[in-house]
């Protein structure tokens, strides 16, 4: 594991021991909804199941398909929002 | 190896394999401890061992191995090959719960192990103090009967007119047409008849809640034809007679009226947690409190001991004065109180509607005629008074007074008010959160409205006309002038004058 991932590894931990982690998800949630994103995605995924058939669709599928897009479509706002909320947390605790 | 399995309420016959023995209690604790951990020890826990046992990555969408302590990533297939090696055919997704057939290729959803999840799913956050959250909504069996027995569907496009219909005037009563498009329109409101929420308990035909229900009905029915209020009329003049009689009322008093005998006729549907029926006048749990009712915390400062008093009272609408009243509006800062009428003096721009609330909520000083005895100093003293909301009701209905009936002179106060599409509660809100500019992450979210109903008033106070402006499909707006509906566009309903502003919270939270 090189240097990056070490520090991610350490993030990740710190924001769960806190509770963090799970209070930015919600945060996160709540802003995917309002700026539409959710709609969106739904609407993906809406397509891929026709696509592929009820049937025979799996989640897989669902998840190749979406990632990608779901990935581009995260307003930068949100993306903003949220790293500021992570530093501001890690600064609460500065033993890192 | 290209497998087709049936889903079925019990998952995959794979898991039967697992689902033996001590199963249950197993599970749980791979719920608690590696998927949704509730206290600080499980977090602890988490995070130290969530891992790849591979590859040490802790993204990658990491399974738990079912049958044996095993991490692995996902995407990586690390899982996967744990699963091929030790022919352990289950795995759990950490992030979500899901459980993962290795046989099936996909995730299956088993009854017994679902109900398990859910359940550690609530536990941890009720440690965590989250309290309830949203689910979807899922069809009971005598629900999915119903379904089955009545196959016809109404679908609500984007365009479709459901919901939208004209009200015929019945000699003046534009008023209360006004009020029952806004009704009929508030989203809550609507979600709350349309599902049969309403129990009756009066003996009588004489419901107003019944009829409000019937009138949701004929509103979503899809009849385009305009409907004929004439029995909410008949109720309305037998429960709140100070409205009865052909002459032209005032739609605000009319909301007011309706909201509360509504309210007196709900108890059918109070009931508190354990069932029983909470008929308290001042603690009710009635639909219309539960939509309509905020709370307005009122502070009286002496100002000699600096000690404050603070009063609680319920409403259901924020009557605000405007400029040009003969009630003192300008200057903002305390201490003006001057007796003369106050135009737009130093403002370039029109009023807001943020300018008034925040009048509204300014500390006034009640002067040396208006004491208030004091229970700090034990005598009468010199005060300052503010109004700040304490409770914010889920609709925020705004009443701009435009209609003066003071001793002198009976008129109306044509001020053009501007009003936003989207309102931010936050700087009128009781002074815990007003003073400190940090809100608790998350819940800003919390104290932002947006409009879906204004009610206008054009003319004289002698002679007048409501209409009214709803919006539908969230940017879709129609203007309501009786039995005539036609499409607005949003700058119609902003350059509008404004009467009656509801708004609606964006965001709801579980109690």
């Amino acid at each position: 594991m090189n240097k990056d991932s070490q520090m991610r590894a350490a993030i990740n931990q710190k924001l769960i021991e806190m509770g963090e982690r799970e209070r930015l998800k919600e945060l996160l949630r709540a802003k995917l909804v309002e700026c539409g994103w959710k709609d969106q995605m739904k609407a993906q995924c809406k397509d891929v199941i026709r696509e592929k058939g009820l049937e025979h669709v799996t989640v897989e599928d669902l998840v190749v398909e979406i990632t990608p897009k779901g990935r581009a479509l995260v307003p930068d706002s949100v993306k903003k929002e949220l790293l500021q909320r992570i530093r501001a947390s890690l600064a609460q605790h500065s033993t890192l | 190896m290209n497998v087709v399995s049936v889903m079925s309420p019990a998952g995959c016959s794979h898991v039967n394999a697992y689902k033996v023995d001590n199963w249950r209690p197993n599970l749980r604790v791979i719920y608690q401890c590696f998927v949704w951990s509730g206290s600080a020890e499980t977090r602890r826990r988490k995070a130290k061992s969530c891992i790849c046992h591979m590859c040490g990555a802790h993204l990658n969408r990491l399974h738990s191995c079912l049958y044996c302590v095993f991490f692995g990533c996902f995407t990586k297939k690390h899982i996967h090959e744990h699963a091929k090696n030790k022919r352990h055919n289950l795995a759990i997704d950490l992030l979500y719960g899901g459980i993962y057939c290795f046989v099936c290729q996909d995730y299956i959803y088993d009854k017994d192990m679902e109900q398990i999840a859910k359940e550690e799913q609530r536990k941890a956050w009720k440690l965590q103090g989250v309290g309830e959250k949203y689910s979807t909504w899922e069809p009971t069996k005598r629900e999915l009967d119903l379904l089955r027995h009545n196959p016809k569907r109404r679908k609500m496009t984007t365009n479709c007119t459901i919901g939208l219909r004209g009200l015929i005037n019945l000699g003046n009563t534009c008023f209360m047409n006004c009020i029952v498009q806004a009704l009929t329109h508030t989203p809550l409101l609507r979600d709350f008849f349309l599902s049969d929420r309403h129990k009756c308990e009066m003996q009588s035909n004489s419901c107003l809640v019944c009829e409000m229900s019937q009138l949701f009905q004929e509103f979503y029915s899809g009849h385009r034809s305009p409907h004929i209020p004439f029995r909410l009329l008949h109720l309305v003049w037998t429960h709140a007679r100070h409205l009865a009689g052909y002459e032209q009322q005032d739609a605000h008093e009319f909301l007011i009226a309706a909201l509360d005998v509504l309210h007196r006729h709900c108890k059918g549907d109070t009931t508190n947690d354990n069932g029983k029926k909470a008929n308290n006048p001042n603690h009710c749990n009635c639909i219309i409190d539960q939509i309509f009712t905020g709370g307005l915390q009122s502070d009286v400062t002496c100002q000699v001991c600096h000690g404050v008093s603070t009063t609680i009272d319920p409403f259901w609408d924020i009557s605000l004065d405007l400029p040009g009243s003969s009630t003192p509006f300008w200057p903002l800062s305390p201490g003006g109180d001057g007796g003369t009428v106050n135009g737009e003096s130093h403002l370039s721009g029109a009023t807001t509607l943020t300018d008034c609330l925040r009048r509204f909520t300014r500390p006034e000083h009640l002067g040396s005629s208006a004491k208030i005895k004091c229970g700090g100093c034990h005598s009468y003293q010199e005060s300052t008074k503010q109004l700040t909301m304490k409770k914010l009701p889920i609709v925020a209905c705004f009443h701009l007074k435009r209609f003066e009936h003071s001793a002198k002179l009976r008129r109306k106060i044509t001020t053009y008010v501007s009003f936003p599409l989207e309102l931010d509660m936050t700087p009128f809100m009781a002074s815990r959160w007003a003073s400190t500019n940090y809100l608790p992450p998350g819940l800003y979210v919390l104290v932002r409205y947006a409009l879906f109903a204004v009610v206008n008033h054009q003319g004289t106070l002698e002679s007048g006309h409501y209409t009214s402006f709803i919006r539908q499909h969230k940017d879709q707006w129609f203007k309501c002038d009786d039995a005539i509906i036609t499409k607005a566009s949003i700058k119609d309903v902003l350059d509008s004058e404004g009467y009656l502003l509801f708004y609606h919270k964006q965001f709801l939270e579980y109690e």
